[in-house]
């Protein structure tokens, strides 16, 4: 600040932002962005250019590649909006994570015990239970929050590490484990219930389109709708929501089932969508770049869909780069982590402008 | 003021921010040794007049000279070296410094201060205006009126022969606020001038002259002593405003609202202790006290917020005990809650969304399974116009809006909502004259619709001119119930202060 006036230019707040200007500010951290991550690519002595080459054309380069993209992007859409839900109503649920492996491992448990019936049913199935799964976990989490007044960060954290384990001790030595098999994961699951593929040729499943729809349904839900009222009204002033009548702890408890039902969802898309069998590697770290997607796409339904997509294509095209240019895959996580710092301080620094005073 | 250069002069000064002029076309001059009050309603361009002159601000256009130079006020810094210092509503001072370390802070220009010259230098200058202030003394341990000469000496150190006080006494007790008042008859004497802004009227009647805001405009600059409040009221409000009071009006029918020594303790603390009331279809009763006396609890008890531990309260016969607040409010409760940006409002909602709060799973906001905008929308307008709230639009965020425009919206529903009984806690706090004058003729509208009123307030004035009777509350019990027309401050003070009434009717 000091330094800043002593050159003459003073920082203030705006007091009215304008979208283009904040779309300016954002392209421009963007950019910033992307010149970081170039000295980063010039630091492993990989020259950029080819390096950002290859990643846009593993990520669109090809119709296939374009397909894959959106194939990564689907389980991001479910955790960015569960995310997105709990978030817009200030209730921190990191526990997406936790309720991605829920509602998978609770569709799985449904599913199994259908084999051979028709898929209309297998998949009616694994969806409302994969929703049913992700919310009685997240549930939990809601009602030692109301009863015990347990902060749900830290409850959500925690129960994200019990299931994990839970998970891994079914299909260790559990009823889970597939007969004879090494590894921690089940058997292929029943052909009829596997998330029909929507073009040949591709993995483009039928989850992406479920996506699409849960993102629409819940832009219409946080808009129009009175549980929307409430999610905004919670997320601005629980407590004048509560003084007029409305009980706060049903609406902690619906807003943690909706977000639940939501992670639940990638669970089950990428069980039955992707891997056609249940272990961790297919469902984990889902819910925790939800929390990044959710945030870059401003907590708003369609935002959490186009930056999804941003991080689809930076994992599918990341595995491409690593191939032709040899980076270090890590090092997409980094940019990751570039990307969304970048863009939050161009957000804020959209709310302010620099203003010339004299010296 | 013959022949003076003017301390301020200040020509065609505008402020806008987006569409909003809150300066517009402003001239006006302050002279050497005045006290000159700033008298506007909430939202009359005091404030950004007041920073602009202070350089938290820049003005889009005009011109400010002081002592006759032209100045470009671009900092508070560049204010401060052109002698302007500001005493804000909330003080700037930090606590775990002394008052020598508060006033010194930040002043040095050099690496080195010499504290034992800016000891003398402040010693001096309170003795010379009459403040008792030691310059060890911790600020953490000062009353809020010795914090307020703090940040009075402070701006005098700083060298301010022109002192900016924001609503000075809005915080002080009322013998407080006196010894402000002869403090600055000694600023005067020593020449410095002094702007006030406040809309109290008896301490603009004590000022030399008086410049009047309305929505952004100067409506007149008036020596003191030519006008009266009335004509004060007049050019701040753009009319006459009239004094409301309560007809006699008969009583009619069983209580609406009975009371039975409800009983309420949280922790060791006991906030009401067998409080018995009763009140009538069509009855405003006032409760006065001072702040914190179980006002709020026994309003909250009523409204389902807090459970009381012993005691029934009956609306219309009807037991409330172990009924939510939804419950209670659907049975024609309406409640105003003190603090109306925590609890009464969502200051990120429209004016459209906040008149719903509470009710938005009711049918009639509800087309099947959505919110109704229509309907929400076509509210707002009615509320917009039936309460007069200055507003854009429906879908104004209530947060950009004034405190008595956000009341007006909180009284728009709470108005529907009591069909039967009306809870009004501090229904006109921080609100405008105009506004005031405004709230009381609702409720009395109210009350002729036949809700029985409960009414809290800590501004006598309210009570006095509304309740049908008055009861008087100190520690969470009932002192004393008057009829509203026999009570007086002479017999109500004393119950405020804990004595109990000798013969209460």
């Amino acid at each position: 600040m000091r330094l800043a006036e002593r050159a003459g230019f003073r920082l203030e707040a705006r007091s009215e932002i304008s979208a283009r200007g904040r779309i300016a500010a954002v392209a421009a951290s963007l950019a910033a962005a992307i010149i970081l991550c170039a000295i980063l690519f010039l630091a492993v002595g990989v020259n950029p250019v080819a390096a950002f080459q290859s990643l846009i054309q593993g990520a669109f380069g090809t119709w296939r590649a374009a397909t894959e993209t959106l194939v990564k992007a689907t389980p991001l859409i479910f955790t960015g909006l569960a995310t997105a839900v709990a978030f817009r109503a200030r209730l921190w649920n990191i526990g997406a994570e936790g309720q991605v492996f829920a509602g998978a491992m609770f569709a799985y448990w449904c599913q199994s015990a259908l084999p051979g019936t028709s898929p209309f049913l297998q998949l009616s199935v694994i969806i409302v239970a994969a929703m049913i799964g992700g919310a009685l976990y997240a549930g939990l989490a809601a009602i030692l929050k109301i009863s015990f007044r347990v902060d749900e960060v830290i409850s959500t954290v925690m129960l994200n590490y019990i299931i994990v384990y839970a998970l891994s001790l079914l299909l260790l030595k559990g009823p889970w484990s597939e007969a004879g098999g090494f590894f921690e994961q089940t058997a292929k699951v029943d052909p009829g219930s596997i998330l029909p593929v929507l073009l040949g040729g591709t993995r483009l499943h039928l989850g992406f389109v479920v996506a699409l729809v849960a993102a629409a349904l819940a832009w219409i839900m946080i808009k129009r709708t009175p549980v929307g009222y409430e999610i905004r009204a919670a997320g601005s002033n629980l407590r004048a929501l509560e003084v007029q009548g409305s009980d706060s702890r049903r609406v902690i408890l619906m807003v943690l089932l909706i977000s639940g039902a939501l992670a639940g969802l990638a669970g089950m898309s990428e069980v039955y969508g992707v891997h056609y069998r249940l272990k961790a590697g297919a469902i984990s770290t889902y819910g925790y770049t939800g929390i990044i997607v959710a945030i870059l796409g401003q907590l708003n339904p369609l935002g959490v869909v186009i930056a999804a997509i941003l991080f689809g294509a930076l994992v599918n095209g990341a595995t491409f780069m690593q191939i032709k240019t040899g980076v270090p895959s890590a090092l997409i996580y980094a940019i990751e982590a570039i990307i969304l710092l970048f863009y939050l301080a161009g957000w804020a620094a959209s709310s302010f402008r620099l203003r010339r005073i004299r010296p | 003021m013959t022949s003076a250069i003017p301390r301020l002069v200040v020509r065609r000064l505008s402020k806008r921010f987006g569409a909003l002029t809150a300066n517009d076309d402003i001239s006006l001059t302050i002279n050497p040794g005045e006290l000159h009050c700033l008298l506007g309603e909430n939202g009359a361009g005091k404030s950004t007049f007041s920073a602009c002159l202070y350089g938290l601000l820049q003005p889009d256009a005009g011109e400010i000279e002081i002592d006759g130079v032209p100045v470009e006020l671009t900092s508070p810094a560049r204010a401060i070296a052109s002698g302007v210092g500001m005493v804000h509503q909330h003080f700037v001072l930090v606590p775990s410094f002394t008052v020598l370390e508060n006033i010194v802070v930040g002043t040095g220009s050099d690496l080195r201060l010499d504290m034992a010259a800016a000891r003398a230098r402040i010693l001096e200058l309170s003795r010379g205006f009459g403040l008792e202030l030691s310059p060890e003394h911790l600020v953490a341990d000062l009353s809020v009126g010795e914090k307020q000469w703090v940040e009075i000496v402070k701006a005098l150190y700083l060298g301010a022969s022109l002192l900016i006080l924001d609503e000075p006494t809005a915080v002080l007790t009322p013998q407080e606020s006196e010894r402000l008042f002869a403090v600055i008859a000694q600023l005067k004497a020593a020449g410095i001038s002094v702007i006030l802004i406040t809309h109290k009227m008896n301490e603009v009647m004590r000022s030399d002259r008086v410049s009047v805001l309305r929505k952004g405009k100067l409506v007149g600059t008036v020596r003191t002593a030519d006008v009266t409040r009335d004509d004060l009221t007049m050019m701040m409000v753009g009319r006459p405003v009239a004094q409301v009071r309560a007809r006699a009006m008969e009583v009619r029918g069983d209580a609406a609202l009975r009371i039975e020594g409800i009983t309420l303790a949280k922790g060791d603390r006991t906030y009401l202790s067998g409080i018995d009331l009763e009140l009538a279809a069509g009855e405003i009763l006032g409760i006065a006290g001072v702040a914190g006396n179980g006002q709020d609890e026994l309003l909250e008890a009523i409204a389902g917020l807090a459970k009381p531990d012993r005691g029934r309260i009956l609306l219309l016969g009807e037991d409330l005990q172990g009924l939510s607040v939804h419950d209670i409010a659907r049975r024609g409760v309406g409640y105003v809650p003190s603090d109306r940006f925590r609890d009464g409002l969502i200051s990120e909602f429209t004016i459209a969304e906040n008149l719903i709060l509470g009710q938005q799973w009711d049918r009639r906001w509800r087309s099947g399974p959505f919110l109704d905008e229509a309907a929400t929308v076509r509210r707002a307008r009615d509320a917009i116009r039936d309460f007069s709230i200055m507003a854009s639009g429906s879908e104004m965020v209530a947060g950009k809006l004034s405190g008595g425009n956000a009341q007006k919206i909180i009284l728009a529903r709470e108005f529907d909502k009591a069909r039967h009984l009306l809870l009004c806690n501090q229904p006109t706090r921080g609100v405008d004259i105009g506004v005031i004058e405004f709230v009381h003729r609702e409720i009395l509208r109210k009350r002729e619709e036949g809700s029985a009123i409960l009414l809290v307030s800590e501004e006598l004035e309210d009570i006095f001119a509304l309740s049908d009777r008055i009861a008087v509350m100190f520690r969470g019990e009932i002192m004393g119930v008057f009829p509203g027309k026999s009570a007086d401050i002479a017999k109500i003070g004393p119950l405020m202060a804990g004595h109990r009434a000798e013969a209460a009717a």
